[in-house]
């Protein structure tokens, strides 16, 4: 214990000296923690609008679909599927997708899209395309035949405005070309926007009625209730779920979302890593100052008995209590300014164009992981130790008979 | 058995240029509870005698033998410990630890013997008094006068229970009335407690109340009287 206080005590002895490289390490772990809490929250949220966008917990579909995309490779028993996955109790909704590329036409010009025929009363229960909704209404069951929601990037792109008509034409199922002319009921925006130009919701039974058909089911999305144990929830249902229909995640589905999420970590620990070798040159150089202003008491110290493994401890207990000192002010500061961003948000709007092109939201909530702490702490005692390891060394390696003498 | 035995200890430093002879075939006995005073000119090699007794530097021929245990055989770990637990140190510009206070410049000995916290403060608490510096306990050095300081470094030197003390040169940086007072301390802790004491010193303050005075002249014994 004495030499714990001894070691606080010595950081003291020079107090400007101490002063700065605390507050260079304040400075250096509040912008380090802040940064990679809105790094966190921008993962974070690049994640989850995906998630609750347009891929879900996880997805089914034909083999066949994944490698093809027709129109032809639909699910052939969905409502069995369905209902099989209804009772599994990891499942939280259920939402079935016909899927059929197709060609939207105004009277002006014409773009590919991605025709989903939902249920509009399950599509709610899954994603957030209902909660998009910046014009007009979400598609329900009291609106006349043949309505359809549409991102309004795609609205802008083919200059069509609320209640105009907009016309669909796509290839049957018996390879024949359907042409429908649907009403925009609803505009919506999503944080992505090639979702939004490339996408548009219609109501599976008015695809039914086009096709002369039920409407195929090309797609079953679902939401889970504990996301910790998908991979679990995943082989449940794959084992009950076979003949060639495949049961995929949303990291198999989005591995480029997964490695974003994965990456996290990674990039964080290499933040702090820079962060850290930079106070650590900072660090050294005031230990190795303090050891040389000291070298007169190191004499003293090593005459008197003191062991020279003590005196190396001394000086990494000294490295330790500087770096930690400045380090816990920092954190402080770091989770404060984070967890106030984290309520009130950061409204990155000015930059939205560029933003939603990578399907990053506009509003920013930053966020520390609680392993970032973990990682913080351990890369501080690694610092510390390196930092003290030069002047310790000197300072050991001192003969006690020349050192009092020093002046 | 002698306290203290240099036999044929000769003392070289290589410099880059020339070698110089420090020590010259020293060779005396010091027993238990003198009060000796090694004296000479600056260079006689006094202060080099008393880093050899003290086992702060190594001899280049000889023995030094503390309690019949040859030092100069020693490793540096065993030197460390051997001055811990024998050898109390009193040094010129009094080198106390400035972050702490008095009494805990005296426990910080006590503590690297690994005594425990209620002991050691018990110990340092009555050596204060001893010093007569029991009221100055909780003052930082720089709080203290010189004459103060240099009493906190003998309750310091004493702390270990050690077999002898040395100072060196203890009274050089004090005025006269305060380098008397430290010796009439350091003399009744000789005379009432048995603590030996080797100073090194040219003070004549301290020769004229030192027992034995031991000369050096360049590196060699040129006189040893006791009075």
């Amino acid at each position: 214990m004495m030499m714990v206080i001894l070691a606080w005590k010595n950081i003291w002895r020079n107090k400007k000296r101490s002063l700065i490289i605390l507050a260079a390490t304040v400075i250096g772990v509040t912008s380090g923690l802040f940064v990679i809490g809105m790094m966190s929250g921008m993962y974070d949220s690049i994640v989850s609008s995906a998630i609750n966008r347009e891929l879900g917990s996880m997805q089914i579909h034909t083999a066949e679909y994944k490698k093809d995309q027709l129109i032809s490779q639909f699910i052939p028993v969905p409502d069995s599927i369905v209902s099989l996955l209804r009772s599994h109790p990891d499942v939280q909704s259920v939402a079935r997708h016909s899927l059929i590329e197709g060609m939207a036409s105004s009277a002006t010009t014409a773009t590919g899209v991605m025709i989903f025929g939902i249920k509009p009363e399950d599509e709610k229960q899954v994603t957030s395309v209902s909660q998009s909704i910046i014009e007009g209404t979400y598609l329900d069951s009291s609106q006349k035949a043949n309505s359809i929601i549409i991102g309004k990037k795609l609205a802008e792109k083919l200059k069509l405005k609320l209640r105009s008509r907009i016309v669909l034409s796509f290839s049957g199922l018996e390879g024949n070309i359907v042409y429908a002319a649907f009403r925009i009921s609803g505009m919506f925006q999503t944080n992505a926007t090639l979702f939004d130009q490339t996408n548009v919701f219609v109501p599976q039974q008015d695809l039914t009625a086009l096709l002369g058909t039920e409407a195929p089911v090309h797609q079953i999305v679902l939401r889970t209730k504990d996301s910790k144990i998908l991979e679990q929830t995943k082989s449940e249902l794959q084992k009950k779920i076979h003949n060639g229909i495949l049961v995929e995640t949303w990291k198999e589905i989005a591995p480029e979302i997964k490695l974003t999420a994965d990456s996290s970590d990674i990039v964080n620990v290499i933040f702090l890593g820079i962060i850290l070798f930079a106070l650590l040159f900072g660090l050294t150089n005031t230990l190795l100052m303090s050891v040389l202003d000291r070298v007169r008491d190191f004499g003293v110290l090593l005459a008197v008995g003191m062991y020279r493994r003590r005196l190396f401890l001394m000086i990494i207990l000294e490295s330790f209590f500087l770096s930690f000192t400045g380090g816990i002010i920092g954190v402080a500061f770091g989770w404060g300014l984070t967890t106030y961003f984290n309520v009130n948000g950061i409204d990155l709007s000015v930059l939205s164009t560029g933003l939603s092109a990578f399907g990053i939201p506009t509003m920013l909530y930053p966020y520390l992981p609680s392993v970032v702490y973990r990682n913080l702490t351990i890369m501080m005692i690694i610092t510390s130790i390196i930092a003290a390891l030069y002047p310790a060394i000197k300072a050991v390696r001192l003969k006690p008979v020349e050192a009092i003498r020093t002046i | 058995m002698a306290l203290i035995e240099i036999q044929k200890v000769n003392k070289i430093y290589n410099t880059t240029s020339v070698a110089v002879q420090a020590l010259k075939d020293i060779t005396f006995k010091i027993e238990e509870k003198e009060f000796t005073a090694i004296v000479g000119p600056s260079g006689s090699g006094k202060t080099t005698l008393l880093n050899v007794i003290g086992g702060l530097d190594k001899v280049s021929d000889g023995k030094v033998l503390l309690n019949g245990q040859d030092i100069t055989v020693m490793n540096e770990g065993k030197l460390i410990d051997f001055r811990l637990h024998n050898i109390g140190f009193v040094f010129q510009a009094y080198n106390l630890i400035p972050v702490l206070t008095a009494l805990e410049n005296v426990e910080f000995v006590l503590f690297l013997q690994q005594v425990g916290k209620k002991e050691r403060n018990q110990r340092a608490i009555e050596l204060l008094k001893q010093v007569g510096l029991e009221d100055q306990a909780d003052r930082k050095p720089a709080e203290l006068s010189g004459g103060q300081q240099q009493r906190v470094a003998v309750a310091r030197a004493l702390a270990s229970h050690p077999a002898y003390v040395l100072a060196d040169e203890p009274t050089a940086n004090l005025d006269s009335h305060t380098a008397e007072s430290l010796l009439d301390l350091m003399q009744d802790l000789n005379k009432e407690h048995g603590i030996t004491f080797v100073f090194s010193t040219h003070d004549s303050k301290v020769i004229r109340r030192a027992r034995r005075v031991i000369t050096l002249e360049d590196g060699e014994v040129t006189s040893d009287k006791i009075s």
